[in-house]
C-alpha cells in the first residue's frame, strides 16, 4: 500500500483512539452530573441545568466515542453469512458496503452543518456556503470579522437556555471523526484484499 | 410510489442490506437516509439528523450507560464468584442442583443490572466451566446460562424496559414492577424443567460426589453473606427511586456507583478491571446509541412517507382480523424479525408501529411491554440471529460448538413461550405487583 | 394534475392534537379533496419540537401549529407565544389583540423576516399548576421541579419554582419517575384530555395567564405555492379550530372542576397572589426593555388591559 495511505490510517487510528478515550471517561462525568442532580435536589434546591447538561455530556460520550468503538469492533453486524466468510471475503464485502453506511454518515454530516449554521444564527438554504464565507471572515479578518458572520444564536427553549452551537458542533465534528475512520477502514480492507495488514 | 409499497420497499432493502454483513446501524441508516433524499422532497436530507436531537432528548436514556457500566463492574470484578460458591455449595447435593444453583445466581444478577450481557458472561465465565468440569451435560448447561441470563432484562432494573417505556410512553417504575413476578415466576419454570429432565436423565446433572459435600454448617451459612451484597446494590438503587426520592436517571447513577465501591471495597476494582469496564461501558453504549440513532432516522422518515399508516390499516382494516388474532401476529412478528434483525433496532423501528395499536385494540401497555420483553428475549436467543447467541459463541469454550449452543437454546426457548402464554392468558401475573404498590 | 402534499406537525400529542388541530385538518382534506392534503404528525414524530423551526423554515415540514415559545422561534415575538405572564384574562383576549390591537401585523411582519409564514394566531386555556402535592400558598411552590414554557419558567423560577422542559409525551412518565413534581402547562381540560390527572393530585385555581396564544405557521415559499382559494381554505379551517377551542376550553374548564373527581382544587389566597401580578409588571418591563419590537408588544398589552379595565364589567371585574 502507498505510503500515504498506511499513514493515513495510522494517524486516524491514533487521533481517534485519543479522543476515545478522552470520551470514554465522561461516564464518570455523566454519573457525577447526575449525583450532583440527586444530592441538590435533597439539600436545597434542584439545579436547573442538571438534566440538560446529563444530555449534553452524553452526546458528547457516543458521538466522540464512535470512532473508537469502530476500532474496538463492538458494533454489532448480522453475522448470518457474513460470520462464516474469511477474512479476505469479508474485506471484500466490507469494502464495498462501507460506502453506504458512509452515506449515511455523510447525510448525517450535512444536515448537522446545516443545523449548526442555523444555531449560528443562519437562517439561508446554503449552509456550507455559509461555512465558507464564516471561515473566509475568521481567516481573513480574525474573530471580530467572524463575529459580524453569527446572527440570532439559537438557544435551548429551556429556563437554562444554553446556547446550542457547543452541542452542534460536538456532533458535526464526531460524525466527520467517523467518516474518517470508516475512510481507514475502508483502506485497511483494500490492504487485506492485498494480502497485507495494516 | 404507493405507501404499500414504500414501506415493503424500506423493510426489504434494511434486510437486504443487513444480510451484507455491514454494521447494523450503518445499514439501517443508509436505507433511511437514501429513502429522505429519493421520496422525501425539500428537507428529506435533514431528517436523520434531526434524530440525533431527538435521541439528545429522550432523557431515559441517560440510564443506558449506568446499568452498562453496572453490569460490567459486576461482571469484570467476579464479585459474583462469591456468590456462586454460596448456590454451589448450597445446591450441590441435588441433582442437576449446579444448574438450579446457577439460575438462582442469575436471578441475582438480574437484581443489579439492566441488560443480559453481565449475567450471560458471569456465567460463561464462571459457572460454564465449573459445570463442565462435573460432568454437566454441556448442551443443557449452555442453554442455562442464555435462559437464566435473559432474566437480567426482566427482573428490574430492565434497560430493555425503560426503552420500551420510552417508546411506549409508559412509568418506568411500573414496568419494572410488573416484571418481577413474571421474571421469578419464569425462573421457577427453568428450575422446575432442569429438575423433571435431571430426575429422567440423570447423567445429564449429577450431583456433587460426596467427598465435596462436607461443608460445615457454619461455613454454609457463613456463605449465605454473599447474598446480601446484591440485596443491598439493588435497595440503594431502588428504594430511592420507588420512594420518589430520586428520579429514574439519578437512581441508575446511583446504582453505578454502589456497584463500583462494592468493588472497590471488597479489593476488586484492579487497574485492569477498570479498563475493562470502563472501556466496554464506552463500546457497548456507543453500539446502542448509534444503533438507535439509525433507527430514529429511519422510523421517522418511514412515518413522514405515509409507510407507518399503511402498516397500521394493513393490520386493523385490511386483514380484518379480533384483537387477539393481531397481538398473537404482532408477536410472532417479532420473532420472525429477530432471525434477521438487532433487538434495539427492533424496538425503536417497530415498536413504535406497534404500541399504539395495542393501546387502541384496548391492552393493557403495561402488560405488553411484559410479553414485549420475554418476546424479544426468545427472539434474540432463537437463531440465526441473536444477539445472545452471538455472545454465548463468543464466550464458551471451544468443545461448545454452534449447533450445540442452538440446539441447547430449543427447550429453554419452549419453556419461555409457555410463561408468555400464562402471561398472556392471566395478566394479573405481571399487572398484580405494580397494581399492589401503585395502588391502581 | 397530482395532488398537493403538505406534512404539518403539532406541538400537541395525540390524545390533545385530537381537539385542537385534528377536526380542523380532517375538514380540510375532506373539502380540498384531490387537490390537496395535509398529513398531521403529532408532538416529536418528525422532527423534534426543538428542531421543528427550522425543519419548516427548511420546508422539511411544511407547516406547524405551536407557540413561538416551545419551538425556541428565532424571532423577536419568541417570549409572548405561549404564555406570557398575566397578559389576557381570557381566550377572547387574544383574537382582540390580534386582529383589533396590531398584534397580526407585528407576528407578520417578524415572521416574514425569518422565511415563515404566520397564518393566523389562536387563543387555547388557561396555565394552571397540577401537582402531586398541594399548593395553598407562594411558599409551596418551592423547590417544585415542573414543567412549563421556557418563558413562563423564567418567570416563576422568582417563587422558587424549577422549571423544566422535556418532550411532550414524556411528561406524563417524567412526573411518575420522579423527574418532575408538577406541570405548569395548561389549564384543567387539558389535563383530564391528556392522562395528567392521573399522575397529578391537586389544581391550583389561581393562574398565571388567562389563555395560551398559539399559531398556524407554513413554509413561506410552500404557502406562496397554493392557489388562492386553497390558502383561503386553509386559513378557514384554522379559524374553524380557534373557534372550536373557545367553547371546548371554556366549558371544559368549569365543568371539569365542578365535576372532575381526579383533582382536587387548592387556591393560594388573592392577596398572597397579588405579589406574583405584581411581579408580572416588573418582568413586562424587562421584556420590553429588551428591544424595540418586544416594547411595541408590552405597549399594546397594557393598553389592551388598560382598556378592559376602564370597560368594567363584565371585561374586568377588580
Ligand atoms: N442491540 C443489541 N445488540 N443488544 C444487545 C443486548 C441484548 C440484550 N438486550 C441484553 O441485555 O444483553
Ligand atoms: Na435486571
Ligand atoms: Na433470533
Amino acid at each position: 500500500m502507498p505510503r500515504l495511505a498506511t499513514g493515513f490510517v495510522h494517524y486516524v487510528d491514533a487521533m481517534n483512539r485519543f479522543i476515545g478515550r478522552i470520551a470514554m471517561y465522561g461516564i464518570f462525568v455523566l454519573i457525577g452530573v447526575l449525583l450532583w442532580s440527586s444530592v441538590s435536589k435533597v439539600a436545597f434546591l434542584p439545579s436547573l441545568w442538571t438534566l440538560e447538561t446529563a444530555q449534553f455530556v452524553m452526546v458528547a460520550y457516543y458521538i466522540l466515542g464512535g470512532p473508537y468503538s469502530i476500532q474496538l469492533g463492538s458494533n454489532v453486524r448480522m453475522d448470518l453469512f457474513y460470520g462464516n466468510w474469511t477474512i479476505k471475503q469479508k474485506a471484500w464485502m466490507d469494502a464495498f458496503t462501507v460506502f453506504f453506511l458512509m452515506f449515511y454518515l455523510g447525510v448525517l454530516l450535512y444536515g448537522a452543518l446545516g443545523s449548526l449554521a442555523y444555531s449560528m444564527g443562519y437562517f439561508g438554504m446554503q449552509p456550507l456556503e455559509y461555512f465558507a464565507e464564516f471561515f473566509g471572515a475568521l481567516f481573513t479578518g480574525g474573530f471580530n470579522a467572524a463575529g459580524e458572520k453569527l446572527g440570532f444564536l439559537e438557544r435551548s427553549s429551556t429556563a437554562w437556555r444554553p446556547v446550542m452551537w457547543p452541542v452542534k458542533l460536538i456532533l458535526a465534528f464526531g460524525v466527520f471523526l467517523m467518516l474518517l475512520q470508516c475512510l481507514a477502514e475502508l483502506i485497511r480492507d483494500i490492504g487485506r484484499i492485498r494480502g497485507e495488514e495494516i | 410510489m404507493s405507501q404499500e409499497l414504500i414501506a415493503i420497499t424500506m423493510f426489504s432493502g434494511m434486510m437486504l442490506m443487513l444480510l451484507t454483513g455491514q454494521r447494523v446501524f450503518g445499514a439501517i441508516g443508509f436505507v433511511g437516509a437514501l429513502a429522505g433524499l429519493l421520496l422525501w422532497g425539500t428537507g428529506g436530507v435533514d431528517v436523520p439528523f434531526a434524530a440525533a436531537m431527538k435521541l439528545m432528548k429522550w432523557y431515559p436514556l441517560l440510564t443506558l450507560p449506568m446499568f452498562i457500566f453496572m453490569g460490567y463492574v459486576l461482571s469484570e470484578s467476579k464479585i459474583a464468584d462469591d456468590l456462586y460458591k454460596m448456590f454451589h455449595v448450597w445446591m450441590g447435593p441435588v441433582r442437576g442442583g449446579l444448574a438450579i444453583g446457577t439460575i438462582g445466581l442469575m436471578v441475582l444478577i438480574s437484581a443489579m443490572n439492566g441488560l443480559s450481557v453481565a449475567g450471560m458472561a458471569i456465567g460463561a465465565t464462571i459457572a460454564l466451566p465449573e459445570l463442565l468440569r462435573r460432568g454437566y451435560d454441556k448442551i443443557m448447561v449452555t442453554g442455562v446460562i442464555q435462559a437464566g441470563s435473559s432474566l437480567g432484562i426482566l427482573v428490574p432494573p430492565s434497560v430493555v424496559l425503560v426503552l420500551y417505556a420510552m417508546i411506549a410512553r409508559q412509568p418506568v417504575g411500573q414496568l419494572w414492577l410488573a416484571g418481577v413476578v413474571p421474571g421469578l415466576m419464569m425462573a421457577t419454570m427453568f428450575v422446575i424443567y432442569i429438575y423433571v429432565r435431571c430426575r429422567m436423565q440423570p447423567e445429564l446433572g449429577p450431583p456433587l460426589p460426596e467427598e465435596e459435600r462436607n461443608v460445615s454448617r457454619a461455613e454454609k451459612l457463613r456463605l449465605l453473606r454473599a447474598g446480601i451484597l446484591p440485596l443491598v446494590i439493588f435497595a440503594v438503587m431502588m428504594v430511592p427511586f420507588v420512594r420518589g426520592w430520586t428520579s429514574l436517571v439519578e437512581s441508575s447513577a446511583i446504582g453505578a456507583m454502589a456497584a463500583f465501591f462494592a468493588a472497590i471495597l471488597k479489593g476488586r476494582m484492579t487497574r485492569d478491571v477498570f479498563e475493562t469496564s470502563v472501556r466496554q461501558t464506552l463500546a457497548i453504549s456507543c453500539m446502542f446509541m448509534w444503533i438507535i440513532l439509525a433507527a430514529l432516522g429511519f422510523g421517522a422518515i418511514f412515518d413522514g412517507l405515509g409507510a407507518v399508516g399503511a402498516i397500521e390499516s394493513l393490520f386493523t382494516e385490511k386483514l380484518g382480523l379480533s384483537p387477539w388474532m393481531i397481538l398473537i401476529l404482532m408477536q410472532l412478528s417479532f420473532i420472525v424479525m429477530g432471525t434477521f434483525l438487532d433487538d434495539t433496532a427492533m424496538l425503536v423501528i417497530v415498536a413504535p408501529l406497534y404500541v399504539p395499536l395495542v393501546g387502541a385494540l384496548g391492552f393493557d401497555l403495561i402488560w405488553y411491554g411484559v410479553l414485549y420483553t420475554i418476546t424479544t428475549q426468545i427472539a434474540y436467543m432463537t437463531p440465526p440471529f441473536g444477539y445472545n447467541l452471538f455472545l454465548m459463541r463468543a464466550m464458551a469454550p471451544p468443545e461448545i460448538g454452534l449447533l450445540d449452543i442452538y440446539r441447547s437454546i430449543i427447550p429453554f426457548a419452549l419453556v419461555m413461550v409457555l410463561a408468555l402464554a400464562l402471561i398472556m392468558v392471566f395478566p394479573q401475573i405481571a399487572l398484580w405487583l405494580p397494581g399492589l404498590v401503585y395502588g391502581n | 394534475q397530482s395532488t398537493i402534499t403538505w406534512r404539518m406537525q403539532t406541538y400537541a400529542g395525540a390524545a390533545l392534537a385530537e381537539h385542537v388541530v385534528k377536526p380542523a385538518i380532517d375538514t380540510f382534506n375532506k373539502i380540498a379533496g384531490d387537490r390537496m392534503q395535509i398529513e398531521l404528525f403529532y408532538a416529536d414524530q418528525l422532527v423534534p419540537t426543538g428542531e421543528l423551526f427550522r425543519a419548516m423554515q427548511r420546508g422539511t415540514i411544511d407547516a406547524v401549529q405551536s407557540d413561538d415559545d416551545s419551538m425556541a422561534s428565532p424571532t423577536e415575538v419568541t417570549v409572548f407565544g405561549g404564555y406570557f405572564p398575566f397578559a389576557s384574562r381570557y381566550s377572547l383576549d387574544v383574537p382582540v389583540l390580534f386582529n383589533q390591537y396590531g398584534l397580526n401585523e407585528i407576528w407578520e411582519e417578524e415572521y416574514a423576516k425569518v422565511g415563515v409564514k404566520h397564518i393566523s394566531a389562536g387563543s387555547w386555556d388557561p396555565c394552571h399548576f397540577a401537582t402531586k402535592d398541594p399548593i395553598n400558598s407562594l411558599a409551596d411552590l418551592q423547590g417544585k421541579r415542573v414543567f412549563t414554557f421556557p418563558t413562563a419558567g423564567r418567570f416563576l423560577s422568582q417563587f422558587g419554582v424549577v422549571p423544566v422542559t422535556l418532550p411532550w409525551e414524556d411528561i406524563e412518565v417524567a412526573v411518575q419517575t420522579g423527574e418532575l413534581d408538577g406541570i405548569a402547562w395548561s389549564g384543567i381540560t387539558e389535563d383530564y384530555t391528556v392522562g395528567w390527572a392521573d399522575v397529578t393530585n391537586y389544581f391550583l385555581t389561581n393562574n398565571i395567564s388567562g389563555a395560551w396564544i398559539g399559531h398556524f405557521f407554513a413554509n413561506q415559499g410552500r404557502w406562496e405555492e397554493l392557489p388562492e382559494d386553497l390558502q383561503l381554505l386553509l386559513k378557514t379551517c384554522m379559524e374553524q379550530s380557534h373557534y372550536y377551542r373557545q367553547w371546548w376550553y371554556w366549558g371544559g374548564e368549569a365543568s371539569l372542576r365542578v365535576n372532575g373527581d381526579k383533582m382536587q382544587l387548592t387556591t393560594i389566597p388573592d392577596a398572597e397572589w397579588d405579589q406574583v401580578e405584581q411581579a408580572a409588571q416588573k418582568f413586562w418591563d424587562e421584556i420590553a426593555a429588551e428591544s424595540e419590537t418586544k416594547a411595541k408588544v408590552v405597549e399594546i398589552f397594557k393598553q389592551y388591559n388598560a382598556d378592559m379595565a376602564k370597560a368594567g364589567r363584565p371585561y374586568r371585574y377588580t
